[in-house]
């Protein structure tokens, strides 16, 4: 997998991939595929840290294996769980066989009852590594992330029953947070680090124009200005570069090619996600946008 | 150990040098994190400058503040003469400033170190005794009963947080079915599942925000309070803490060490505003501004230690409430004034407040403290 030589082949690459990213995350990723550690990216929503690892994982030819952290999420519903169903089925199945206890008990722990959840698959692949992104871990419980801690290190996983699976190939792991918590210090000492701010007007008429490049020059100028505008507003849900490509798919959909009174008002709804910052927003008028 | 590059003879040892010295200006670099920036050059990123410091920069740094640090300690440490280089600050400089404290700290400081001499005698001063002290309104405590007061509450608030926890841990019964264990345990009947064993309820983990009032006029209170914010850490590990007057401060990091006298000294080197008027609004809406996005999620609960005597706009402090609790699980104001006999939320800031507040409590005193417990307990 080490087909990349340096960081400018890895922004050629991405850029092929419709991502765009400066020289400094470049590095980022060089480091993480080559000292094959995990990395941790931070910054505000949407400025696309779920989406390199979908572009990364296009660019590897690998599976990309994604774990959503949520409140309350275990290590049922991340690493294994037994099909219990499946195991009762089992053990009815091989009542009249005659078979030992430990016989039956060593079938019904096999493999085939064994459902594998996303961490446990990442570490199964048999064919190169995959990516494994965890998404939003901020939202995650202190326990789960003491239990990554485990396999971010070792790349291992142990089932009591079976007994412990080492990965074949380590998948590169990309970790995501909004910092709603501050992490441990103990994780992100495993992790290289990054954060991903808001990119400034030029990188972002980029990437708009990379995802849609109908786009005419006057319109993608407009509305990334207008959204840098937007963002040194105090709104409650400050837009993303997801929004910003949102909201010039609308205009453009809707025919637009430029951005007035009746494109603002009526698009509004595409960009901005909270009743209070669309009713600023509004007072405000276009032309304080505009200008 | 090195302090500058010219000073160093080789690559690695430059780098290693450096790694020294980001760790000696406070960056978090233990022996592996060397070791990969080491292997970070041996790929061929060391050509150009900026490059490798793009790489150590996502090796050694944690978090956004770490990365600006970065910033300036490369410079210092690849770019200028030792000439130009300020001697170090080293960590007495928290101690260095006990000394020019306002009055008020000093105060607190007193109460704070006291109690050495009596802690023998807790017990003896009787049943009665601590009763009488527990109703005592807290800024009509002088002297001698202030110092028991002190052996008292440190003592009342630890079991109050051993509680909360312990009662965690009791109310796991009748949960899901956990079939796991049932079905293990069911191989030696052969699989039947006589018994059933049920999963452990999880300990529900309330996060909780507390913005502790230390203007003048909760001098008397802030103290205690501080103290019981300390208590509640115990229990709630997601804690966070802020104090207001006329500024917001963020002291959760500093309660973490948990160390009263040093929080205090902190918080009164940091904040020249200890004792000061309060302007409770605006307070809110810098917390809002700066820490909602990041702290209001998933509906924590908010507690706001405030006599709520307000110097700034009503109207603002309701506006800003309202919303806030939109996004809280409910906000509990504890006010030292309720206890007052007669006491109505007559000041303006209080009853702006008022209409955004689940819970409206008193506080003046250590047993109106330690009912907070219950009212987190049935949330």
């Amino acid at each position: 997998m080490n087909q990349f030589n340096n960081q400018e082949e890895i922004i050629t690459a991405l850029d092929r991939m419709q991502y765009v990213l400066d020289e400094e995350f470049a590095t980022s990723i060089f480091l993480m595929l080559k000292l094959r550690k995990p990395l941790l990216l931070e910054g505000p929503p949407g400025v696309g840290k779920t989406e390199v690892a979908l572009a990364l994982s296009h660019l590897l030819d690998t599976k990309l294996i994604r774990l959503q952290c949520y409140e309350g999420l275990d290590i049922n519903s991340a690493v294994y769980e037994w099909n219990y169903q499946k195991q009762l089925l089992g053990i009815k199945l091989q009542e009249e066989s005659g078979l030992s206890v430990e016989q039956k008990e060593k079938h019904i722990f096999g493999s085939e009852y064994l459902l594998r959840r996303p961490l446990l698959e990442s570490i199964t692949q048999e064919l190169g590594s995959p990516v494994l992104l965890i998404d939003e871990l901020d939202r995650s419980d202190e326990e789960f992330e003491a239990f990554l801690l485990e396999l971010l290190s070792a790349f291992q996983i142990s089932i009591p029953e079976i007994g412990t699976i080492k990965a074949k190939h380590k998948p590169f792991v990309i970790l995501t947070s909004n910092r709603t918590r501050e992490l441990s210090d103990a994780l992100k000492r495993r992790c290289l680090y990054h954060w991903i701010d808001y990119p400034d007007l030029e990188k972002e008429m980029q990437i708009v124009r990379k995802r849609l490049p109908g786009i005419e020059n006057k319109l993608l100028e407009q509305v990334v200005r207008t959204v840098h505008q937007f963002r040194f507003r105090k709104l409650a849900k400050t837009p993303g570069v997801s929004e910003t490509i949102d909201w010039a798919e609308s205009l453009m959909a809707l025919g637009y090619r430029e951005i007035n009174q009746a494109a603002l008002e009526k698009t509004l709804g595409s960009i901005l996600k909270t009743n209070e910052d669309i009713t600023l927003i509004r007072a405000e008028g276009p032309d304080a946008f505009l200008a | 150990m090195k302090q500058q590059a010219f000073e160093t003879t080789s690559i690695t040892q430059g780098i290693v040098a450096f790694a020294q010295f980001a760790r000696s200006h406070g960056l978090n670099i233990g022996l592996t994190e060397t070791q990969e920036a080491l292997l970070a050059a041996d790929t061929g990123l060391l050509t150009e400058r900026k490059q490798y410091k793009n790489a150590l920069k996502t090796i050694w740094c944690k978090s956004p503040g770490e990365r600006r640090l970065f910033e300036k300690i490369f410079l210092l440490y690849w770019d200028t003469n030792p000439i130009d280089l300020p001697s170090q600050k080293n960590k007495t400089t928290v101690q260095g400033t006990v000394e020019k404290k306002t009055n008020a700290s000093l105060v607190m400081l007193g109460m704070g170190a006291a109690g050495e001499t009596e802690t023998d005698s807790p017990q003896v001063s009787g049943a009665n005794e601590n009763e009488r002290l527990k109703k005592t309104d807290l800024s009509r405590i002088g002297g001698t009963d202030a110092e028991k007061l002190e052996e008292l509450s440190k003592k009342l608030f630890r079991e109050m947080a051993m509680r909360m926890r312990r009662r965690m841990m009791d109310s796991k019964q009748s949960d899901r079915i956990n079939l796991r264990r049932t079905i293990r345990k069911s191989i030696s009947c052969g699989g039947e599942p006589i018994e059933l064993f049920r999963r452990s309820q999880k300990p529900k983990k309330q996060r909780l925000i507390v913005l502790l009032d230390v203007s003048g006029s909760m001098d008397k209170y802030s103290h205690f309070l501080l103290r019981f914010i300390c208590a509640l850490r115990q229990h709630f590990r997601q804690l966070e803490a802020f104090t207001f007057s006329t500024r917001l401060l963020r002291v959760t990091k500093a309660l973490q060490l948990n160390r009263l006298d040093s929080v205090l000294a902190t918080i009164s080197e940091q904040a020249d505003n200890w004792s000061g008027g309060t302007r409770i609004g605006e307070c809110l809406e810098n917390f809002r501004e700066k820490y909602g996005k990041q702290l209001l999620n998933g509906s924590p609960t908010l507690i706001v230690l405030s006599d709520g005597l307000d110097t700034g706009d009503p109207e603002h402090l309701a506006k800003t409430l309202r919303t806030i609790q939109m996004r809280t699980k409910r906000i509990i104001w504890l006010n030292p004034l309720k206890g007052m006999k007669g006491y109505e939320p007559t000041a303006r800031g209080m009853k702006a407040a008022l209409p955004s507040i689940d819970t409206f409590r008193p506080a003046h005193n250590l047993e109106s403290l330690l009912e907070l417990e219950n009212i987190l307990q049935h949330a």
